[in-house]
C-alpha cells in the first residue's frame, strides 16, 4: 500500500537549512545539546530532553539523531540514567539513520542503530541497545539493559500479566535495509506543507 | 488511503508475487504444474505457500528467475550469541549444546536476559539494579543472576557463583549431572561406537556435519546408504542397550499439590515449561535459568544453479551482505497507490504503481487471466506501458509532487514520475466477498541500450547472455536484435488482494479516481457498467 501525502500546516513546522522539520508544538529541551542529522521530522507533541546531560561541566552532545528519521506524534526521547559509583548521571543517546519511532513511544535506549522501525506505544528501556535493521512491533516493551541484534522483529507477547515484553519473533528479510530506506525517504518527501 | 479505512478492513490490501519453484516441485508432476502455471488458480489452497511479498523474494541473476524462500538452499556460515554477539567457532557449537557458553542467561520466569549482580557490593559497574533489590542473604558466594524485568534472582533457587565470569562453565557440572543429559550422552556413545566400526566413511558437506548433538556421518550411513545390504544387516544387530539412568520418577506428591492448588501463579506457564525441556517442571521454584540459544548467519543459494544469492558478512555485528540478490532490486515493484472502497456491482478505479529498480528502461505487459472471475470483473486500461530507468540523482529531487503531471497523454496511465508508472485498473465486484483478489500476469522486457556505445563489449556480453538463455526456462527470453540491443524479459504471476467488498448503501453511485492523488471518496462517477466507455473518456478528460 502506497502511503498518502501527509500535509501539515506551514506555520506549525520550522524547517532548518539541512531539511529538518520540527514542530513548534513539540517540547525540545536543551536544544544546544541535540544534533539532528538532516531531513528528520519531529512531529507534534514530541519531547526530546537534551537538557538531561552528564553531570560535570563542559558542552556535551546528549541526543544525536541521524538522517531521515521520524519521531511520530507524542514520542518521547529521554537519555538514559544510572547511578555509577554513587553519583547519579545521565548518559548520551545515539540514534542512527532511517529510524522511525511510532506514536506515543518512549525511548530511553543507549543506542539505536540505523534502519530501525519502532512501532506505536513502545517503551525502549534504559540503556537498551538496538542494533541495525530491527523492527519492534507496536506495544512492545524492551526491558532495560537488553541488547537486540539486527534483523529481528519483536512483537508484543503477554508473558507477564501487564507487561508486553520484547520477544524475538522472526528474522526480517535481507532487503529490510532498502525497504526502510525507501520508506523513510518516501515519508519525508510526502510530508508537505499546506497553507491553511 | 487514510488510516481509518485501513483499520476497518480485516484483510490488508497486498500484492504478492508467485514463484513457480521449478526445483521444489516434483518432476513427475511437472506437466500438471505447468498446466497449473498457465491458468494459475488463486483459489487453490496452496497459494499461500507459493506467493510472497516482494521483500521475501530473491532473484537469481544466472537463471534470470525469481527465487522464493522455498527454492533456496541455506548453509550456515557462522554461529553467534544474540546477546553478547560472540561468534562461536563451529567446532565448539556441538560441545556447548547450541547455547551461549559465556555469561548470557535467560530468565526462567519472563525469558528476558539476566544480568550478573554482586551481592556484597551495593551495585556492580555495568549493571544498574533497582533500589528495591532484596538485601543479600548470607550464602557466601558473591555473585548471582538477576532479572531486570520481573525481579527474579537466582538466589531464590540457591544458585550463586564464585566468579562473575564464565558462569556457564561453573554451571557445567550440574548440567552434566542431569539425567536427560546423561542418558543422551550414553545413547550417543552406544550408537557412535557401533556405527563407527561397521560403516564406510561417507563424505558430507562440512556444514551438515556441524549439526550439534548428532553425528551426521553415522546418521547418513545408517539411513542413507540403504543400497549396501551388507552394512544394513550389520547395523541391525546392535547390542542390547541398557539405560544409564533409572527411570526418572515424577515429583512425588505433584498430583496432590496440583489438586490443592489455589493460585495459578504457583505453577509454571506453558512457555516456562517449554523453555526447560529437560524436566518441564510444574513448580516455579524448580525453574532454572537457561543459557541463551545461539543464532546463525546463513548463505542462500539458488537450487538450480547453486549460485549464491545471499552472502552475509562473517562478523556477528555486521549487517551488510557481500552478495545480496533480492527481488526488490531486480524486478518491478508493484504497489497499490489508491484504493477506494469496493462496493458491490459498482465500477471502481484503483491505481497500481509500478517502480523500476533497474538502470534500463523496461516495458511492461499486463495480462489478466479472464476478465471475470469469482470476485468480479477486472479491466486494465493500459496493458502496455514503459517505465523509465532508475536514476540515483532523481532520488534527491524533492519537488516530485509538483512535477507529477508530466505525462498524461495515454489513456489509463495515472501518472509517470521518476522511475515509476502508475496505471488505472477498473474493478467491478460482482460478489460480496471477504477479500477481493485477482491474478495478474506481469511480463517485463528490459532493453540494454548502453551496449551500443561499445561493440566489443556487446558481442562478448551477448554471447554470455546467449549461453545463459539456453539454460534458462521457457518464460525467459534473451535476444539480441540488429541494433545490438540486448533485451531480457521475464514474466511472473502476481496476486493482488484488495480487501473486502461491501454492499452499496442506498442512493450512492460508484467512485472513480479523478485527478492524481485526489481522495477517492469525493468524486462520483456513473455507476452502470453499460456506460463504461463514456466514463473512461471522461476520466481521461478530467486529468488533462
Amino acid at each position: 500500500m502506497e502511503p498518502p501525502i501527509v500535509y501539515y500546516p506551514r506555520s506549525e513546522y520550522i524547517e532548518t537549512d539541512t531539511g529538518n522539520k520540527v514542530s513548534r508544538k513539540s517540547v525540545i529541551c536543551g536544544s544546544q545539546n541535540i544534533i539532528l542529522g538532516g531531513k528528520t521530522i519531529i512531529q507534534t507533541d514530541c519531547v526530546i530532553r537534551g537538557d538531561l546531560r552528564r553531570t560535570g561541566g563542559g558542552h556535551a552532545v546528549v541526543v544525536a539523531i541521524g538522517r531521515y528519521c521520524l519521531l511520530a506524534k507524542g514520542s518521547i526521547i529521554r537519555p538514559p540514567y544510572k547511578t555509577y559509583k554513587g553519583t547519579f548521571s545521565y548518559y548520551p543517546m545515539k540514534i542512527g539513520d532511517h529510524v522511525s519511532i511510532g506514536e506515543g513511544s518512549i525511548v530511553e535506549a543507549a543506542t539505536i542503530g540505523s534502519f530501525v522501525h519502532i512501532g506505536k506505544n513502545c517503551v525502549i528501556g534504559r540503556f537498551a541497545i538496538i542494533k541495525d535493521c530491527c523492527k519492534i512491533e507496536d506495544n512492545t516493551v524492551i526491558p532495560p539493559n537488553t541488547v537486540k541484534k539486527d534483523v529481528l522483529k519483536f512483537y508484543a507477547n503477554s508473558s507477564l500479566s501487564f507487561l508486553y515484553l520484547g520477544v524475538f519473533v522472526d528474522e526480517l528479510p535481507e532487503c529490510v535495509q532498502d525497504l526502510y530506506e525507501l520508506k523513510t525517504k518516501d515519508f519525508y518527501i510526502k510530508f508537505q506543507p499546506k497553507d491553511s | 488511503m487514510n488510516s481509518l479505512q485501513t483499520e476497518t478492513r480485516h484483510i490488508r490490501p497486498y500484492v504478492h508475487y508467485h514463484c513457480g519453484c521449478p526445483d521444489v516441485n516434483n518432476p513427475t508432476t511437472s506437466i500438471e504444474s505447468e498446466k497449473e502455471e498457465e491458468t494459475f488458480n488463486i483459489y487453490s489452497p496452496g497459494i499461500h505457500f507459493s506467493t510472497f511479498p516482494i521483500s521475501k523474494l530473491y532473484f537469481c541473476d544466472d537463471c534470470h528467475q525469481i527465487r522464493c524462500p522455498r527454492c533456496v538452499q541455506e548453509e550456515i556460515v557462522c554461529y553467534y550469541c544474540p546477546n553478547c554477539l560472540f561468534e562461536v567457532p563451529t567446532a565448539s557449537v556441538k560441545s556447548e549444546r547450541n547455547r551461549c557458553a559465556r555469561n548470557c542467561f535467560q530468565c526462567p520466569i519472563c525469558q528476558n536476559t539476566l544480568s550478573v549482580v554482586a551481592s556484597s557490593e551495593p551495585q556492580p559497574t555495568p549493571l544498574p539494579i533497582s533500589p528495591t533489590m532484596p538485601t543479600v542473604s548470607a550464602t557466601g558466594a558473591p555473585y548471582y543472576l538477576s532479572c531486570g524485568v520481573c525481579r527474579w534472582d537466582s538466589q531464590e533457587i540457591g544458585m550463586t557463583f564464585e566468579k562473575a565470569t564464565g558462569l556457564a562453565l561453573q554451571l557445567q557440572k550440574t548440567e552434566d549431572e542431569r539425567p536427560d543429559v546423561k542418558e543422551f550422552d550414553h545413547l550417543k556413545d552406544q550408537f557412535e561406537k557401533h556405527l563407527r566400526h561397521n560403516t564406510p566413511s561417507t563424505t558430507l558437506p562440512s556444514s551438515l556435519l556441524s549439526i550439534p548433538g548428532m553425528s551426521m556421518n553415522s546418521f547418513s550411513s545408517r539411513y542413507g546408504n540403504t543400497g549396501l545390504a551388507h552394512a544394513q544387516q550389520k547395523s541391525d544387530d546392535v547390542e542390547k542397550y541398557e539405560a544409564a539412568v533409572d527411570k526418572v520418577e515424577p515429583e512425588s506428591g505433584l498430583v496432590d499439590d496440583l489438586v490443592h492448588l489455589t493460585d495459578v501463579n504457583q505453577i509454571t506457564t506453558l512457555t516456562q515449561r517449554m523453555n526447560q525441556l529437560s524436566d518441564q517442571p510444574y513448580k516455579v521454584e524448580r525453574l532454572q535459568p537457561q543459557r541463551i540459544h545461539l543464532r546463525t548467519k546463513r548463505v542462500k543459494r539458488c537450487r538450480s544453479c547453486r549460485h549464491i544469492l545471499i552472502k552475509p558478512e562473517q562478523k556477528a555485528q555486521a549487517t551488510r551482505f557481500k552478495i545480496k540478490l533480492v527481488a526488490l532490486k531486480n524486478i518491478p515493484k508493484i504497489t497499490i497507490a489508491s484504493l477506494p472502497k469496493l462496493i458491490l456491482n459498482q465500477r471502481t478505479q484503483i491505481v497500481l504503481k509500478f517502480s523500476n529498480p533497474l538502470y534500463e528502461e523496461i516495458s511492461v505487459d499486463l495480462t489478466i487471466q479472464e476478465e471475470t472471475n469469482e470476485c468480479g470483473k477486472v479491466t486494465i486500461l493500459a496493458p502496455h506501458f514503459n517505465i523509465t530507468p532508475y536514476n540515483e540523482v532523481l532520488e534527491y529531487e524533492e519537488d516530485l509532487i509538483s512535477s507529477r503531471r508530466a505525462a498524461k497523454a495515454d489513456i489509463g496511465i495515472y501518472e509517470k514520475r521518476g522511475n515509476s508508472t502508475s496505471i488505472i485498473l477498473e474493478i467491478t465486484p460482482l460478489a460480496e466477498v471477504e477479500e477481493f483478489k485477482f491474478p495478474l500476469l506481469v511480463k517485463y522486457t528490459s532493453k540494454n541500450t548502453e551496449n551500443n556505445e561499445n561493440d566489443g563489449v556487446t558481442t562478448e556480453e551477448k554471447s554470455s547472455e546467449e549461453t545463459n538463455s539456453s539454460k534458462a526456462v521457457a518464460s525467459d527470453e534473451i535476444s539480441a536484435d540488429e541494433s545490438n540491443e540486448i533485451t531480457k524479459s521475464l514474466s511472473f504471476w502476481t496476486v493482488i488482494g484488495l480487501g473486502n467488498v461491501i454492499k452499496a448503501p442506498a442512493g450512492t453511485s460508484g467512485t472513480t479516481v479523478k485527478g492524481p492523488r485526489t481522495e477517492p471518496s469525493g468524486s462520483k462517477g456513473s455507476s452502470s457498467r453499460g456506460s463504461s466507455s463514456g466514463n473512461r473518456s471522461g476520466t481521461s478528460n478530467s486529468k488533462s
